[in-house]
């Protein structure tokens, strides 16, 4: 099928794995590609697969990336009818879709309103609520004196959460599981707040349970038309990071995401939303979801959606944006088998998952049947610390999750990063464990088993001795293999020249 | 040859003897039969016993990387002089930079030598090293006898710097 429509030209305003993966749909479609990039990115895959490049010069974000009047010169420029932002960076800046709206540009994701009205969290909630899209309960008025918190406190019930609402950290936090231990609560989290933020002003919420992340992926298009993909649970994070995605959710029922789906389609309808989205909901231990917030932009995490359901979003982000009609109806969509996204960090798990950097010494990604390879990395590549440390996305498709499971840990014992530290043998591990494997897994189960996670100390294994032995063998000249004596005019090995071996001869 | 990589703070004291077709390796006093080929550059496949291993190995500016069984392992190369340097200027001593056995000592307690003079022979595999005088001085101390065992580091003997 042809689109007639379809954009002839259009820029891409990222960088790593998500511009390339823009760029291949664009190029399969027919759409010339621009791409920018920052000085320390200019052999960057998506600049060599690009049709035009152009160069926005200081690596710093402000100064490449998130520098709107550059990338709009830019655009402007070069002739470019539509504008893909990818996903961080500028994705969900109204002000960036408005810039895009000004000069006639088409910014692809939804309006500047409704990514405005997204980002104002409470204003989100309050618009939810009127949707009767479930929100978490709580109170985020301003009457701040005890009495007023207590009452509306047991309107919200037990047990709930005291939050400072300049919060962060978990400073100013109190989890109250009876009334009689409320006003205590509050007076405490008042008191830390007010000497951590200089702000005594609480929120209070009803405290979720065993909370899992999940989420629904919705498609607009401009005509009314909005449908859901199903979910995406997304529980295992680390620092509010998601880190494995899966699809289908080990913990939902056929009933329990029909009524996810049609709460996000209720919830996208509800703020007239366009193009690729997803709802997220906070689900309890008894399975009560509730709205979280939507993001308005194509997820890290949409490949796992694509495996199950055949249905490439990133396509159909540009056919709704050049203003196609959303030609599948719900009815036509169905989850098939059951797929994993690994997102692959420069960072170094057993250290706080701080980010590593340095040269790519080696990059040799695993293939195989349904496995798919969503990266912006190549051998020699420098990772630096300008942008986020993710290399790559490492997405495994099988007939159910057992399998799955297991072909994902296959597919990372042969995934092979040198030169920078990753969080590799740490995805192999949480996929190894036993509550991972039974599907128990909420968004504390880092934080519950890995918290003090080391990679275990069990020294060099003697496969890596011989093969670092034979390799020194096959690669030393005479030089080298004196090498910890050269130092030394003395050495009798200076003199001998090389190493002999069962030689008689003594000095 | 000899070669020691250093991982977590500790140093592997491995040696390598190529005849023929394969590789002996010898590490923590077992000796290992290999077969094994570079296919592409960094790129191994052995064969150890009944196991066939293959592996990944890079050289960055300090240190090697060795990918091997979906794991990867960052080792140094040990600088030897570096570390016995160190070790001299703090206590004036003398260590081993391989595990072997001592078979001879050619100097006792009390002797004057020069820089430079054989003090002790270490045989490790078949191979002889020498440990000679580092600065001239005098002998304090010998901490093994010939025909014992050394280990890598171990101290071979003390001796006080010439005037010092």
């Amino acid at each position: 099928m042809e689109w007639i429509n379809i954009f002839q030209k259009i820029l891409i305003a990222n960088r790593g794995e998500i511009a390339v993966r823009i760029i291949k749909a664009c190029q399969e479609m027919g759409i010339k590609t621009v791409a920018i990039y920052s000085e320390v990115d200019s052999d960057a895959p998506h600049v060599q697969i690009a049709d035009e490049t152009v160069n926005l010069g200081d690596p710093t974000p402000i100064e490449s990336y998130l520098n709107i009047p550059k990338i709009i010169k830019i655009a402007r420029d070069v002739g470019a009818e539509a504008i893909h932002p990818g996903y961080g960076f500028l994705a969900e800046n109204p002000d960036f879709a408005k810039s895009c709206n000004d000069i006639n540009i088409k910014f692809i994701g939804p309006s500047p309103e409704v990514i405005s009205l997204m980002g104002d969290k409470i204003a989100a909630k309050t618009k939810m609520e009127n949707a009767d899209v479930p929100v978490i309960p709580g109170y985020h008025g301003e009457n701040q004196d005890n009495k007023s918190l207590i009452d509306e406190g047991k309107k919200i019930g037990f047990p709930l959460l005291v939050k400072a609402a300049a919060g962060g950290g978990g400073k100013g936090m109190r989890i109250v599981y009876s009334q009689d231990l409320l006003e205590q609560s509050i007076e405490s989290a008042k008191r830390e707040s007010k000497s951590a933020f200089g702000n005594d002003t609480v929120f209070l919420e009803k405290y979720i349970n065993k909370p899992r992340h999940i989420e629904f992926q919705i498609l607009a298009d401009e005509y009314g038309n909005t449908i859901h993909l199903f979910e995406r649970e997304c529980s295992v994070q680390r620092r509010h990071q998601k880190i494995i995605e899966e699809t289908p959710s080990p913990i939902i029922t056929p009933e329990l995401r029909k009524k996810m789906g049609d709460a996000a389609v209720a919830a996208a309808k509800a703020v007239g939303y366009t193009n690729a989205g997803t709802v997220e909901f906070m689900v309890d231990g008894n399975l009560n979801f509730y709205f979280m917030e939507m993001n308005t932009r194509l997820q890290v995490e949409h490949p796992i959606t694509e495996m199950t359901t055949g249905v490439d979003l990133a396509k159909w982000q540009l056919k709704i944006a050049s203003g196609e009609k959303l030609t599948i109806k719900q009815r036509d969509l169905s989850q098939r088998g059951h797929a994993i996204e690994c997102r692959i960090y420069a960072e170094d798990p057993s250290n706080g998952f701080l980010p590593s950097v340095g040269k790519l010494s080696k990059v040799e990604v695993s293939t195989g049947p349904n496995i798919r390879n969503d990266t912006g990395i190549y051998s020699g590549m420098e990772v630096t610390s300008y942008y986020d440390p993710m290399l790559a996305k490492l997405i495994t498709y099988a007939e159910n999750r057992a399998d799955n499971i297991k072909k994902m840990i296959w597919a990372l014992s042969h995934y092979i990063v040198l030169g920078v530290t990753t969080n590799i043998s740490f995805l192999k591990e949480v996929l190894n464990h036993r509550e991972f494997k039974k599907g128990n897994i909420t968004t504390h189960f880092i934080d519950n088993y890995f918290k003090d996670w080391t990679i275990a100390k069990n020294g060099l294994p003697i496969d890596a001795i011989i093969a670092l032995a034979v390799y020194d063998s096959i690669h030393s000249r005479s030089e080298e293999i004196v090498r910890y004596k050269e130092a030394d005019p003395h050495s009798p090995w200076k003199h001998l020249g090389r190493w002999r071996v069962g030689g008689e001869e003594v000095i | 040859m000899f070669i020691n990589y250093e991982h977590e703070n500790h140093v592997y004291n491995v040696t390598i003897e190529r005849k023929e077709n394969f590789f002996f390796v010898t590490y923590n006093n077992t000796e290992y039969k290999v077969e094994a080929e570079e296919l592409k550059p960094g790129q191994l496949k052995f064969k150890v016993g009944d196991r066939v291993v293959k592996s990944i190995i890079t050289e960055g500016d300090k240190e090697k990387y060795v990918f091997v069984d979906g794991a990867v392992f960052k080792v140094k190369p040990v600088e030897l002089t570096g570390f016995k340097k160190k070790k001299k200027k703090e206590m004036g001593d003398l260590s081993s930079p391989i595990s072997g056995k001592v078979v001879s000592i050619k100097v006792k307690n009390g002797d004057s030598v020069k820089k430079g003079a054989v003090l002790l022979v270490i045989e490790a595999m078949k191979m002889e090293y020498l440990i000679r005088a580092p600065y001239s001085g005098k002998i304090k101390k010998i901490n093994f006898k010939e025909n014992e065992q050394i280990e890598i580091g171990q101290v071979t003997l003390e001796m006080s710097k010439k005037g010092g």
